[in-house]
């Protein structure tokens, strides 16, 4: 856990050049232009508020809603942090989709063979020991990129040596932890933070809930099931070998 | 006057089943070779739709009368019910079978539809629910298949195939139990890690459990309405008691699911959403009314149930707010959080009614050619005596 890669995104420092989503739309070779908000043309964006910013993107959950809810396990929580996406795998259900909090996933409509769209933390550039092409091209370092548990130091002590920030970090806890972390000056509720619907529990507890049963109910469902269909056989026996006592009975009366 | 007896006559509902048929093809043009755009209101806020809500989850729910049939027969031993258990399973499996002929349509990816064999993620619901159900439709065929078989004109053949059959039934009965019942609940367990994304009315950790209990009834009203149509139209022959004592039993399990989802919306404290003013209470309350309230009233009279008109439509309201559940777990509640406004476009539709269609016509084929019911003598048509007797 220790060395997994994360980012940090300190909104006080932003001032919104939206040189990480060029950056991002470049290496992509996504379009320059693009509507204001998560796309399967747009990883990353700066979501202006009041007179903040906001950097928009996958939040590499921990434990990720999207890759417990794929079924052929096409969306994966990788060893080094970034959750990845193989589109070899992905058969188009969308239930990432769905079960995602933040609405990251984004499909691409408008092709004939549309495949899911998100941000993979530039995974194969951080394989290879470099930085998200976001961070590389912050020129305040409002996005920083590192080891999670040195990012989140950091933040603690950037937090404890100025009192102007909220003091917490969005994505330590939430979802079950992130390996996205935002600090901020102003209330995280002010700036469209997503409030997590199970606090700092990861999602896939919900359905992990639901499916642990299933070993329980194929046992019990199946010895019930074999019980009441040995009780039904065995009252045809007895019934039909009732019936033969009686007929012999009353054949015998009859003599 | 006989004209050639070749050649189909041209009915009204001939017509309107090549029409419904012509458009889907159309609709089918659209969606693999124009795409999603053109052929679906799909968005990004709205990814599932009607294709999933309508096709997957109402046409697995309403097939539920298979496995319920099935089991009361060979496990409990209700031989009473064995003249419609043919019907059944016949109904069920054709249900299945539009579920993965839909499948077809709402997969991105849909020449990838066996990726879950080969990649496994036990993590998942869909998971769950893709294995349950491809095992379930397998096993509805192998349990559908000697209704084919034994008219095959090999007589040897046929008959090792049906003592092979036989040995295996109770063996493929209760594996339809299981399965059924797994996957019945799990389609509610879909929207369960979709907490937050889901409008608190149909949210609640018991999904699971009020999916499975509002199945059974929903696939027996499906049954009834099914047999219904097959006494009234294809000569089949079933003592009405049977559909009576189905309903009664099908108002015991709707008042259970009634109870249920009360107490659920109580300790969800979900009170205040009841009478809120937005569009999702007038859903809310057309499903209660359709699904709970106004079935229960009817099935509490006798009068409704021993006559076999007011039954079916009955069934027709329960099959109505069965849908509407459906529809509100997996459109209108998204919706309700995402703001999607999701309307579905008429391809969604067409292809939807076009799926069903051909269902209903395999349905009709099998009644008619197949042994699958008891047939009685089919009434003397009226026939024109030509004019010499007339004289």
């Amino acid at each position: 856990m220790g060395n997994t890669k994360a980012i940090l995104v300190d909104i006080k420092r932003c001032v919104g050049c939206q040189a990480c989503e060029q950056a991002c739309q470049d290496i992509h070779q996504f379009p320059k232009e693009h509507p204001a908000h998560l796309s399967d043309v747009a990883y990353t964006f700066v979501d202006q508020r009041d007179d903040k910013f906001v950097r928009r993107m996958c939040l590499h959950c921990e434990e990720p809603a999207c890759a417990s809810a794929c079924l052929v396990g096409a969306l994966k929580k990788s060893a080094l942090g970034p959750v990845t996406y193989d589109k070899n795998k992905c058969m188009g259900c969308r239930y990432c989709m769905i079960a995602c909090p933040q609405g990251v996933p984004k499909y691409q409509w408008s092709k004939l063979a549309p495949l899911v769209q998100k941000c993979d933390m530039c995974f194969a550039r951080i394989s290879a020991g470099g930085k998200p092409a976001c961070v590389e091209a912050c020129p305040v370092e409002a996005s920083v990129f590192g080891n999670r548990d040195a990012l989140l130091s950091e933040a603690w002590s950037r937090i404890r040596s100025d009192s102007s920030y909220v003091p917490r970090i969005y994505g330590a806890e939430e979802f079950g932890g992130t390996s996205v972390f935002y600090l901020t000056d102003v209330p995280f509720e002010k700036l469209g933070f997503v409030k997590p619907p199970i606090g700092n529990q990861p999602l896939p507890t919900l359905s992990a809930a639901a499916l642990s049963e299933s070993p329980l109910v194929v046992l019990v469902g199946g010895s019930m099931l074999s019980a009441l269909y040995w009780i039904t056989q065995r009252r045809k026996l007895v019934a039909l070998a009732e019936a033969e006592e009686e007929q012999h009975d009353s054949g015998k009366g009859t003599k | 006057m006989s004209g050639n007896s070749n050649v189909p006559k041209l009915t009204f509902w001939r017509t309107v089943v090549a029409v419904i048929f012509l458009v889907g093809i159309y609709a089918t043009y659209l969606r693999y070779v124009k795409g999603w755009q053109a052929s679906t209101n799909l968005t990004d806020a709205q990814p599932w739709g009607l294709w999933v809500g309508f096709g997957t989850l109402c046409g697995v729910g309403l097939s539920a009368a298979g496995f319920a049939i099935a089991a009361a027969v060979y496990l409990l031993g209700l031989e009473r019910y064995r003249p419609v258990l043919k019907t059944s399973v016949l109904l069920s499996f054709l249900g299945y079978s539009t579920v993965c002929t839909g499948m077809l349509y709402e997969l991105g990816l849909p020449w990838r539809i066996w990726h879950p064999i080969i990649y496994w993620n036990p993590h998942s619901v869909l998971f769950d629910v893709s294995m349950c159900v491809m095992c379930y439709t397998s096993v509805l065929a192998l349990e559908f298949s000697p209704s084919l078989m034994e008219k095959l004109p090999y007589p040897r053949l046929r008959e090792l195939y049906l003592h092979w059959h036989h040995r295996i039934t109770i063996a493929l009965v209760m594996a339809g139990t299981l399965l059924s019942s797994m996957h019945q609940s799990y389609l509610g367990a879909l929207f369960l890690i979709a907490k937050g994304r889901v409008y608190p009315l149909w949210y609640s950790p018991y999904l699971t459990t009020m999916f499975y209990l509002s199945a059974i009834p929903a696939g027996i009203a499906m049954l009834i309405i099914a047999l219904y149509l097959c006494v009234r139209s294809l000569n089949a022959q079933i003592e009405f008691a049977i559909l009576e004592e189905f309903s009664r039993v099908m108002a015991l399990l709707l008042g259970v699911y009634g109870v249920f989802r009360a107490l659920d919306l109580l300790r969800n404290g979900a009170l205040p959403y009841l009478f809120a003013r937005r569009v999702e209470t007038v859903y809310f309350w057309i499903e209660m009314l359709l699904l709970v309230v106004l079935p229960l009233a009817l099935l509490s009279q006798s009068k409704v149930r021993n006559n076999p008109q007011s039954l079916y439509w009955t069934c027709a309201i329960v099959v109505m707010g069965f849908m509407a559940n459906r529809l509100n777990v997996s459109i209108t509640a998204i919706d309700a959080m995402t703001g999607a406004n999701y309307v579905p476009k008429w391809p969604e539709f067409a292809l939807t009614i076009a799926v069903l269609t051909a269902g209903v016509c395999a349905f009709r084929w099998a009644i008619i050619y197949l042994d699958i019911v008891p047939k009685r003598e089919p009434l003397p048509t009226v026939k024109w005596v030509s004019s010499p007797a007339e004289a």
